[in-house]
């Protein structure tokens, strides 16, 4: 589904990613971890198309992406979520929505009709919101929503375009234990077919419900494996688990 | 004419001369932008106010020198006083309202010129200094735009020593590349923004002044300057002193140039300028961030 | 809801007027009309698409000029054909200004359309074929003989003109429900998002630009009628700042506010230019004003005091 191959990215003198490769079949669910400074960003902007590798190829679900633009990867299959909210601030969650669902299919163009008479985007939508929990709360504005409802719908909106592969940056940052257990149900039911990608630095989160794991240092891939064979790693034990490890 | 050289020679002096004007008012507009992401839409209606009151001290005093060194300090002031009652009171509510008022300034402003010095254009009667012919091979050229075109580089030279060599410069150039970590360090970014807008103002007043005895002074110069060093702001890239030199020579030339050789289309070659850099090289030809 | 009831108020007072009004009112309320229609799509933009122009009256006189051009004996055509092709005409040449300027954002943007709205007044300044600085005279208006309406009678042609204006509204009131016009308002919102979503930015933008201009090409077409003498006045910035001040004055990303605007700014300046000579200091100042007291404008402002209604 989405596949990477020998990723490479300088900034100035620094090799922020240097060689790094990975691939998600459909119904992946994959972790990236690694300490501060380790390139998960980096990589991360890379597969979304905020910025473009210096080399390396990208495909997603077969197409070449590598140079293509944030909006041709999203119209391509791929969503994702950022990790600062990127919400319409001004907005209620049910316009939030629609917004996802038509700068997906491209009915932006339709001036004949009314945005409230397309039944079946309304309907999309609160499919959507149920999914994540807001339900009831269509018709708020998104100021008033609390920092964990925020999160949710921040997801939801890459949801809304029904992608292929699904890219979350760090979806449950500055979320307390109770919204952290929300977001993990959210995660639990995607659907099964659907390739994600979680960059993360709950480490609990990561080896309960991710299937492989790749652990980046220094922009390279230091180790890819499955969540026992990463925490098995001695590699992976002195670099990066190291000090969690003595401590146990 | 093409084949003449003194013809390129005399339209090369008179870009160069114009890129200085451009020059000291892009700058400050530059740096204040990249400092605060705003744009003081009055700036030109400053270089208005640096024309009329060097006017007034230069009939006032018979000395055009003495205009030369007030008119750009009561600028200053006045742009002090537009900073503390109107500008600083919008720094929380961001760019845009900040930009609508200095637009509504240029309305204000322009009034008030009408007012006190009338609508007409005003030509200093007094003794102007260099007011003499310099001969550049066999070719006669007014020696006063020679001294604006010193004045320019002299402005550069100074400008860059600042940047480069004072601690001032270093918080602008810290400011400038990012505004929030130089906050976390401890430079005062409000502070910093308060004196390189208090210098743009200075500079805005000091090229009204120089070019008041050449160009003659009056209400309605102000907006006719601000076009084009909009343009030059954009052309040679937000934030940097070697951008606004660049952009000014590049728009100083594609005007003088324009107006020698296609008096009615000067204006639409620096416009295609524009549209050249927006389309190839949006963030402009030498940014301070890229 | 609050907002398309005062619409329909303001618009029934309008017509209220219209009734009682003999030649200097109808020639107010021709203007008023007019300015309604320019500032309301300003407002598309600038309130709603988020893009705020200090060059619209540019595309405002250029339909005024494709009006009088299209009409003249140089091509001869019919007026209303010259109205169409005035109001599209000047929404072509916005969608080919708006794919360059779209591209860039906030105070760049503005910065560009100040630069391109004194380029359009240069052009015209300039070109003595359509009359350069003396302007265009013998402008015809639209001939509804036909069907029993004389528009050389100024009180006809007032009422046409706030009919326009009335149609206007509607139309854009519209458009702002449709898909398109939720783009418009996520453009502004958060267009990073909207293109990691999937949208094409620059596209809808330059379409927004586009339409926005077809729509001030329309309000130029029937101000060169009201006038039947058109200057390169009508492009320059000052023209481009009485506009956004309307719209600012009124309420931003309102629809209604600029109408209010209009009316407000229309009669202000009638009422004090014979009184003194610095009209301008005076918008200025209101602007100011407006920015300063960190309200909506008039409409945000009635907003603000109704009962039960959050700031």
């Amino acid at each position: 589904m989405l596949e990477a191959v020998g990723l490479c990215k300088r900034f100035g003198a620094l090799d922020a990613t240097h060689n790094v490769s990975l691939r998600l079949e459909a119904g992946a669910r994959h972790a990236i971890i690694g300490p501060n400074g380790a390139g998960k960003t980096t990589l991360f902007n890379l597969l979304a198309g905020e910025i473009r590798p210096d080399s390396g190829r990208i495909l997603l679900d077969g197409r070449e992406v590598t140079r293509a633009s944030p909006d041709a990867r999203a119209r391509a299959g791929l969503g994702r979520s950022f990790q600062r909210n990127n919400l319409f601030e001004s907005e209620t969650v049910a316009l939030n929505l629609a917004l996802a669902d038509i700068a997906r299919r491209g009915t932006g163009w339709q001036v004949w009709r009314r945005l409230a008479s397309d039944r079946a985007a309304r309907a999309r939508a609160e499919a959507v919101a149920a999914q994540v929990g807001l339900g009831d709360d269509l018709a708020s504005p998104v100021a008033s929503l609390s920092y964990g409802a925020r999160r949710q719908l921040e997801v939801a909106l890459a949801l809304m375009g029904e992608p292929k592969v699904l890219l979350l940056d760090e979806p449950t940052a500055g979320m307390s234990p109770e919204e952290t257990g929300r977001m993990l149900g959210l995660i639990d039911s995607l659907p099964a077919g659907l390739a994600v990608l979680i960059v993360e630095h709950d480490m609990d989160l990561v080896f309960a419900h991710a299937h492989r794991i790749t652990v980046l240092n220094y922009g390279e891939v230091l180790f890819e494996g499955t969540p026992d064979e990463v925490r098995a790693s001695a590699l992976v034990q002195d670099t990066y688990l190291g000090e969690d490890a003595e401590a146990c | 004419m093409l084949t003449d050289p003194s013809f390129w020679l005399v339209q090369g002096l008179n870009s160069l001369q114009l890129a200085m004007l451009l020059f000291l008012l892009s700058v400050g507009l530059t740096v204040i932008f990249g400092l605060m992401n705003f744009v003081n839409l009055a700036h030109g209606s400053l270089y208005a106010l640096g024309a009329l009151i060097g006017y007034s001290i230069a009939e006032a005093s018979g000395s055009v020198f003495l205009a030369f060194l007030l008119a750009p300090l009561a600028v200053t002031a006045v742009g002090a006083l537009l900073y503390i009652t109107l500008i600083e009171r919008l720094r929380s509510a961001g760019p845009l309202p900040q930009v609508l008022v200095t637009f509504g300034l240029i309305f204000v402003l322009m009034d008030a010129q009408r007012y006190l010095w009338g609508s007409d254009a005003l030509g200093v009667t007094g003794d102007v200094p260099f007011s003499g012919t310099i001969h550049i091979g066999s070719e006669p050229y007014p020696a006063y735009r020679l001294f604006i075109i010193a004045v320019g580089i002299a402005v550069f030279a100074g400008l860059y020593l600042l940047l480069n060599r004072t601690r001032l410069g270093a918080e602008v150039r810290a400011g400038v590349d990012d505004a929030e970590t130089a906050a976390a360090l401890g430079v005062n970014v409000e502070r910093t923004f308060f004196l390189v807008f208090l210098l743009g103002c200075g500079l805005a007043g000091l090229a009204g002044a120089v070019a008041m005895p050449a160009f003659s002074a009056e209400a309605g110069m102000g907006v006719e300057i601000l076009v084009p060093t909009l343009v030059v702001v954009v052309v040679g890239g937000l934030g940097s002193l070697s951008g606004a030199f660049v952009g000014s020579l590049v728009i100083g030339v594609t005007l003088t140039f324009g107006t020698a050789l296609f008096p009615d289309f000067a204006g639409i070659a620096m416009y295609a300028a524009l549209v050249a850099v927006l389309l190839l090289r949006p963030q402009g030809l030498l940014p301070a961030r890229s | 809801m609050t907002r398309h009831l005062l619409a329909l108020a303001l618009f029934a007072a309008l017509f209220a007027w219209h009734s009682q009004a003999e030649y200097y009112g109808f020639e107010l309320l021709a203007e008023i009309a007019v300015f309604a229609i320019l500032a309301m799509s300003l407002d598309l933009l600038a309130g709603y698409g988020g893009m705020v122009s200090l060059g619209h009256a540019a595309l405002f006189g250029l339909g005024a000029y494709l009006y009088s051009w299209l009409g003249s004996d140089m091509v001869g055509l019919s007026a209303p054909l010259a109205i169409l092709g005035a109001a599209f005409g000047t929404g072509v040449i916005a969608l080919a200004v708006g794919a360059v300027a779209v591209r860039v954002e906030g105070i760049f943007f503005i910065m560009i359309t100040l630069g391109f709205g004194q380029m359009g007044h240069e052009f015209f300044f300039q070109n003595k074929a359509l009359g350069g600085d003396d302007g265009l005279f013998g402008i015809q208006r639209l001939d509804l003989s036909g069907i029993g309406i004389d528009l050389s009678d100024p009180g006809s042609f007032a009422l046409a003109a706030l009919v326009s204006a009335a149609l206007v509204y509607v139309l854009l009131a519209w458009v702002l429900a449709t898909p398109f016009g939720a783009v418009l308002k996520g453009l502004h919102a958060n267009p990073n998002r909207l293109r990691a979503l999937g949208l094409r930015v620059l596209t809808y933008r330059a379409a927004a630009f586009a339409f926005s201009g077809t729509v001030a090409g329309f309000a130029g077409s029937i101000s060169a009628q009201h006038t039947q003498f058109i200057t390169p006045h009508l492009l320059n910035w000052t023209t481009s700042g009485e506009v956004l001040i309307m719209v600012i004055l009124g309420g931003l990303g309102t629809l209604v506010g600029p109408v209010v605007g209009a009316v407000v700014l229309v009669l202000l300046r009638h009422e004090l230019s014979s009184i003194t000579d610095y009209w301008g200091a005076i918008m200025g100042g209101f602007l100011i004003l407006v920015v300063l007291s960190r309200q909506n404008g008039l409409v945000g402002l009635v907003e603000r005091l109704l009962p039960g209604r959050r700031g």
